[in-house]
């Protein structure tokens, strides 16, 4: 397979590789098309805690929308807690300000017993709706999400994958 | 690439190993390659990956937020350079296999296979200088070239080819079985002069099966 690799054209090896690039290109455009689409720099997220059963489950996977920016009481929102890099997912259940003023949100888990005060930065009491908030949750697909839990638990698996993928890419064509 | 072997029931292999004999058979016979249509997909198409390298490459060292805007940019373009390719790829290549000319004789082939059907379709334009492009269809199937095993046979494969594309049996005449065809063709006219011809013909040695049929039918 790879001899027969070895003996293209170079314009025919470079519509190969050409291929596999393209594979990976256009779906790293379609996830950013995605972000665009969202106003959301990730639209789409997975569930990694129990904190918001029975709502959501581990594995769900959530589709979230950052357009409107006047959250309401009661909205499932995503956000990032300043210094930490994993997302958390959690329910708005106070609003402070809106309309002229910055609109601040204070969030809780709905299987959480005590709000969020605790999980925030140091010094942060509630979350800045513009700069910490990833989006709300406008749909949801259950148990989807699971595969990525796997791999992100098992590195392994992803260089396996990538491997794999890479491999078939290349060795058959169209 | 007559030497390795393929699945015999691999559709894709046997038109990418037909593919790839058909490119080096006629470079063979001093056919001058234009790749102009091929260059082209690959610049579409590299621009565009480049387009997406650079996007990721931004939005890793700069975050989201100082990228939103250049993103809905890239991302558009991406779109616009990725259907420009669909198009090219589906409308203008149309499974181009080898674009070239030979004595101002210019030559495209475009192959095709169709699901669960071992035969190899052929699109051929020949445009002549001076005249206006002929375009007609042959086919054949796998197995003329291709041996149970999955071994690919050049011979069957190059007079199939010289015989059914004249441009192409004008530069390989021992290949190209004239005098069968144009004998269908025309059964009365220049038979003496397909008689010389063939005599030269036979001598560097002609497919076996048709030529012994012509020795006894003469004889």
């Amino acid at each position: 397979m790879l001899g027969s690799l070895s003996q293209m054209q170079p314009r025919q090896l470079a519509a190969q590789v050409l291929n596999f690039a393209l594979v990976l290109s256009t779906a790293f455009m379609l996830w950013k098309g995605l972000s665009v689409f969202t106003n959301s720099s990730s639209p789409i997220v997975v569930v990694l805690s129990g904190s918001m059963e029975p709502a959501f489950q581990r594995g769900d996977l959530l589709f979230l929308w950052n357009r409107g920016a006047d959250t309401q009481l009661g909205e499932v929102v995503v956000y990032n807690v300043r210094g930490k890099d994993i997302p958390i997912v959690h329910r708005v259940v106070r609003r402070f300000g809106g309309g002229d003023e910055p609109l601040q949100l204070l969030t809780k888990g709905d299987n959480n017993a005590a709000d969020d005060t605790e999980l925030y930065a140091r010094g942060q009491s509630f979350l800045d709706r513009s700069k910490d908030v990833v989006g709300s949750v406008v749909g949801y697909v259950p148990f989807v999400g699971y595969v990525t839990i796997l791999l992100s638990e098992y590195p392994w698996l992803k260089t396996a994958m990538l491997v794999f993928m890479a491999l078939t890419v290349v060795l058959q064509r169209e | 690439m007559a030497d390795s072997r393929v699945s015999p029931y691999s559709l894709n292999d046997l038109k990418n190993t037909t593919d790839d004999a058909l490119g080096n058979y006629l470079r063979g016979l001093n056919f001058k390659q234009d790749n102009s249509k091929l260059d082209v997909r690959l610049a579409l198409g590299y621009v565009a990956v480049i387009i997406a390298g650079a996007t990721f490459a931004a939005d890793y060292k700069l975050g989201w937020e100082a990228t939103k805007y250049w993103t809905a940019v890239a991302v558009a373009a991406y779109a616009v350079l990725n259907t420009g390719l669909t198009y090219w790829m589906y409308m203008v290549e149309k499974g181009l296999v080898f674009e070239g000319d030979r004595n101002g004789n210019k030559v495209s082939i475009a192959s095709k296979t169709k699901k669960h059907d071992p035969t190899y379709y052929l699109t051929v334009t020949v445009t002549k200088p001076g005249s206006t492009p002929s375009t007609w269809q042959i086919r054949s199937p796998f197995t003329t070239w291709f041996t149970a095993d999955g071994f690919f046979v050049a011979k069957p494969f190059q007079q199939w080819l010289a015989t059914s594309i004249e441009v192409v049996g004008d530069s390989d005449a021992k290949n190209a079985n004239r005098d069968e065809r144009d004998e269908l063709a025309a059964p009365t006219a220049k038979v003496q002069v397909l008689q010389d011809y063939d005599g030269q013909v036979d001598s560097t040695g002609t497919d076996k099966s048709k030529g012994s049929k012509r020795s006894k039918r003469k004889g």
